[in-house]
């Protein structure tokens, strides 16, 4: 090597000024001040206004417990407090029971289609609950289709669709893939030589499953159950709809401000819900914490499985049969959104495009703010998201866990809270918002903001700070940095994370039905409106729009970030 | 207004780098951490110096200190006098190299190396120039447009050299680069390291903890131990003439037995072993300040003799300065020495003793006699105010 550079010392260093690096203080600032005046601030407004009499904000002197005194006095609040609880638990110990049968079917089955079975398990999900839970009136309803075949065919009289059957059935089959997803992936992703070495040692495969398979699958199974007790202590749309005459906390706050616009009352039953929330989401991870192991991989090997034709003819059954339940209700809306005459009779008279005329003629806004606030939410999520997310992972400084606690409350708070808490605090004080586009921003901001952070926390995890290290020694301010080489590494999980977000923007209820304005109305007020007033066939037809938008969103997300539909959801 | 002025000018050559009492004072959670205490040392001219020593001494966070990633509690760094701190990285110019690389994966390796280039917004003809010379001296000609999950570990260090030396720095930084690689490679890539500098006229700062790599790359070394720097001198030196007790053990292999030290002078003393055998005029050493422990109550000195600087034999020799016995636990053959492992109640540790050739009569388990030259041996006394 004989090259040699003949070296004059800095010659590439540009000759302008450079200032102070700014950026990420003001990055910082803002971030800050955006968690704390819509998240802490609204939290506290409503906690603080529950103990103040109707009508009144919380001052030194008016402090009452009157807003709580219902729990104990009014029959309507202790049957709606029971109700709660009673299908909380229940849709819990339902979904997890349906769910365990078939995560271990896909995991240790030799079963085909795995991936189209995965990918159609989360449909459910991504779909908007409120619509597929009318799917079973059609269905189940007291002029319904299988309520009049089980009649005519069996002499079968079906249990009443409205009320505590409907609401539990249609959340058991929403969101029993939570468990599903969770014990699945842990099954197929236990190392193989557990199971060998306790068979060498000579167990037997009922011992391996109880002693072995079983135990493992705890952690991810609680896992999976917590998400789905907390969506089914706070779900609104499916008890709005399927309630009949039966209240619970979500729909009795509902009541109280649509009825009276009574916000203390509201917020009264918000913090009760949250307090019954909390209480089961603790009692879950003390349960859990106990059982916390981590099997370390050595291997790529997969479990083994079973090759047997009878379990393979019943783990398919079971499996597709599930599946197939699951998927009805969107099947049902699809199909209910091409019967152009349905006058009360068992089937259509007529089918064809009238519906979908009517829609995107008629009903043109609603789908417009849907998206245009949609968009602003997820845009808004991303930026405050990434920059939190960020900092919570790289950078150390006192006070980490509360950043932590305000970004996820919302995210195991009830939606129609996160609603209730807005409209508290900015429907009077120093700043009035509701009844405008930005509350609705701010709800969805706040509510999915979480699912971001979440993402990014991990994605930066994935890179390692030397690289960012390298920028900085190279001459890059922090902004330099962020763009060249943070932003790039870490975009695909952004992009993940958006694209969740805005699907489940897009259709969203909770929070909606306590913030939405005449002007702005939203694709899912426009159903739940068509459905009170009974045109279902319109109702049908916008929710179809609606789960087709989400379907084909996620589906390009999974090609952009090249993983699977329900590893979105692990 | 004046001070900034002066600062916005590029640093010319960097002729002096200067660390002067520099302190890292870490907040855990259970306290302060002192992980760096008034650390001196001065590298000039085209020196390639290594701070070596073992894990968590303070090396590496005086090398980030440096590179501005971490804060400085106290102390100043000065390049030609000027604060090191107050300049902007442009000024600074230094390139720095990583034990994991710290490549960019999702940039190509012409990428990565054109990264501080266009940093300082430089043209695309002087990108494209500078990026190929640099490519070419690092022998990454071919592979401009890969990525680096493309390449092997050696070229993955190779990038990161040449994203380093780039633009030119003043001063090269490196952070046990070739700590990740396979011990052939290291060996191949460590002169090569050493080759680039000289060629490119440029300072290393270097750290590692290994000694042997210390000792074949740099010109100079500074031996750290609990954030303190034990001793700054060139390879020879500081194995020839340790300052305390951990540069004597952690700078190759050394033999200590505890001894009792009278008519003590300047730098010699009278030695008397365990076993009741004296030396006179041996060379006399204090051992550091921290190194109080080291000494046993019973006796007030220690006794540091090299492996290669003794004999061992099955049959006392007729003459020798000092004959001392044990019992050979192990003989390890090495290729150009033999290794014995001698165990015995005149030293705490095992004594090593390496030789050119198999001592005659001598098996694992058989008793031995060993001794040394009085003209090798050291003795250290404990550090007195």
């Amino acid at each position: 090597m004989t090259a040699t550079v003949e070296t004059t010392p800095n010659r590439f260093a540009p000759r302008r000024k450079r200032g102070p690096d700014f950026l990420p203080y003001v990055a910082g600032g803002l971030t800050l001040f955006v968690l704390v005046a819509f998240l802490a601030y609204p939290i506290l407004t409503t906690m603080a206004n529950s103990f103040a009499p109707a009508g009144e904000a919380l001052n030194w002197a008016n402090a009452t417990l009157d807003n709580f005194k219902r729990f104990w006095t009014s029959a309507l609040y202790q049957r709606a407090l029971i109700n709660t609880l009673v299908i909380g638990v229940a849709v819990t110990v339902l979904a997890t029971l349906v769910a365990l049968p078939a995560a271990y079917f896909v995991a240790r089955v030799d079963m085909r289609f795995k991936p189209l079975i995965l990918s159609l398990s989360i449909i459910p999900l991504i779909s908007p609950p409120f619509i597929g839970a009318y799917a079973w009136v059609i269905l189940f309803g007291r002029s319904g289709i299988l309520t009049h075949y089980a009649n005519a065919w069996f002499g079968l009289q079906m249990p009443p669709i409205y009320g505590h059957f409907g609401v539990i059935l249609a959340l058991v089959l929403s969101n029993f893939t939570y468990v599903f997803l969770f014990v699945q992936g842990a099954l197929s992703a236990v190392d193989p030589h557990l199971e060998e070495s306790a068979r060498v040692m000579g167990a037997s495969r009922a011992r391996i499953l109880r002693t072995i398979v079983l135990p493992l699958a705890l952690p991810p199974m609680l896992a999976g159950a917590m998400i789905i007790l907390i969506e089914a202590l706070g779900e609104f749309g499916v008890p709005a709809i399927l309630g009949g005459e039966m209240y619970v906390l979500s729909t009795l706050m509902y009541f109280q401000i649509h009825g009276y616009f009574n916000l203390n009352a509201a917020a009264a039953i918000a913090l009760v819900n949250v307090a019954i929330t909390l209480i089961a989401i603790v009692l879950l991870v003390r349960f859990n914490k106990k059982r916390k192991f981590v099997t370390v991989g050595s291997t790529t090997r997969r479990a083994a499985r079973h090759t047997g034709l009878g379990i393979k003819i019943v783990a398919n059954v079971y499996v597709w049969g599930l599946l197939f339940l699951a998927i009805l209700p969107q099947i049902v809306i699809l199909f209910t959104s091409f019967a152009e005459r349905w006058p009360g009779t068992l089937w259509p008279l007529q089918y064809g495009w009238g519906n979908y005329q009517y829609v995107f003629s008629r009903m043109v806004e609603p789908m417009q703010n849907s998206l245009i606030l949609a968009t602003i939410a997820t845009v808004s999520c991303v930026l405050f998201g990434t920059l939190t997310g960020y900092v919570a992972e790289r950078k150390k400084f006192a006070g980490k866990w509360a950043l932590d606690l305000t970004i996820m409350l919302p995210f195991i708070l009830p939606g129609i809270v996160t609603g209730v808490a807005l409209l508290v605090t900015f429907n009077s004080g120093p700043v009035v918002l509701t009844g405008t586009a930005l509350i609705l921003v701010i709800g969805y901001f706040v509510r999915r903001i979480a699912y971001i952070y979440r993402s990014v926390v991990a994605a930066v995890a994935q890179v390692d700070p030397k690289m960012e290290e390298a920028s900085t020694v190279a001459g890059a301010t922090w902004g330099m940095t962020m763009r060249k080489v943070t932003i790039p590494l870490i975009a695909p999980g952004i992009l993940a994370g958006a694209i969740i977000v805005f699907t489940t923007l897009i259709s969203e209820m909770s929070t909606t039905v306590m913030l939405y304005s005449a002007r702005w109305k939203t694709v899912s007020i426009a159903i739940y409106e068509r459905l009170e007033s009974q045109e279902i066939q319109a109702a049908a037809a916008i929710g179809s729009v609606a789960i087709l938008v989400t379907l084909v969103l996620v589906f390009s997300a999974t090609k952009i970030i090249g993983k699977s539909m329900s590893d979105l959801f692990s | 207004m004046a001070t900034a002025e002066l600062l916005s000018q590029p640093l010319d050559d960097l002729k002096t780098f200067e660390v002067r009492a520099l302190t890292k004072v870490f907040q855990t959670d259970e306290g302060a951490v002192t992980a760096v205490e008034n650390v001196n040392f001065t590298i000039e001219g085209d020196t390639f110096f290594t701070m070596l020593g073992p894990s968590g001494c303070g090396k590496t966070t005086t090398l980030r200190m440096i590179a501005g990633l971490e804060t400085v509690t106290s102390g100043s760094i000065l390049a030609d006098g000027k604060d090191f701190r107050r300049m902007n990285a442009f000024q600074r110019n230094i390139g720095m190299v990583f034990q994991s690389y710290a490549l960019f994966p999702h940039m190509t390796v012409f990428e990565n190396a054109a990264y501080g280039l266009r940093l300082r917004g430089a043209e695309q003809s002087v990108v494209t120039a500078q990026v190929q010379k640099v490519l070419k001296l690092l022998h990454l000609d071919g592979l401009a447009h890969r990525h680096p999950s493309d390449l092997s570990g050696g070229q993955q260090q190779r990038v990161s050299i040449a994203r380093a030396l780039v633009y030119e720095p003043g001063m090269l930084l490196l952070d046990e680069p070739l700590a990740n690689l396979d011990a052939k490679l290291r060996v191949e890539m460590r002169d090569e390291i050493r080759r680039l500098q000289k060629t490119l006229g440029v300072k290393a700062l270097y750290v590692t903890h290994d000694q042997e790599e210390a000792m074949a790359i740099s010109d100079m070394i500074a031996v750290f131990s609990k954030g303190q720097l034990m001793q700054v001198g060139a390879p020879f030196d500081i194995y020839a003439n340790p300052a305390s007790l951990f540069v004597a053990d952690f700078i190759g292999k050394a033999n200590f037995f505890p001894s009792h030290l009278s008519n003590i002078a300047a730098d010699a003393a009278q030695v008397r072993t365990r076993s009741g055998a004296t030396l006179d005029g041996v060379a006399l050493k204090s051992a550091a300040a921290n190194e109080a422990d080291w000494f046993t109550k019973a006796e007030d000195g220690l006794l540091m003799v090299r492996p290669e600087k003794m004999w061992i034999a099955a049959q006392k020799p007729a003459q020798s300065d000092i004959a001392l016995s044990g019992t050979a636990v192990r003989i390890q053959f090495l290729g150009t020495f033999v290794r014995y492992l001698v165990e015995t109640d005149q030293s705490e540790a095992s004594v090593i003793i390496d030789v050119p050739a198999f001592a005659d009569g001598v098996v694992e388990g058989s008793p031995v006699h060993f001794g040394f030259a009085r003209t090798d041996a050291t003795a250290f006394k404990a550090y007195a105010q």
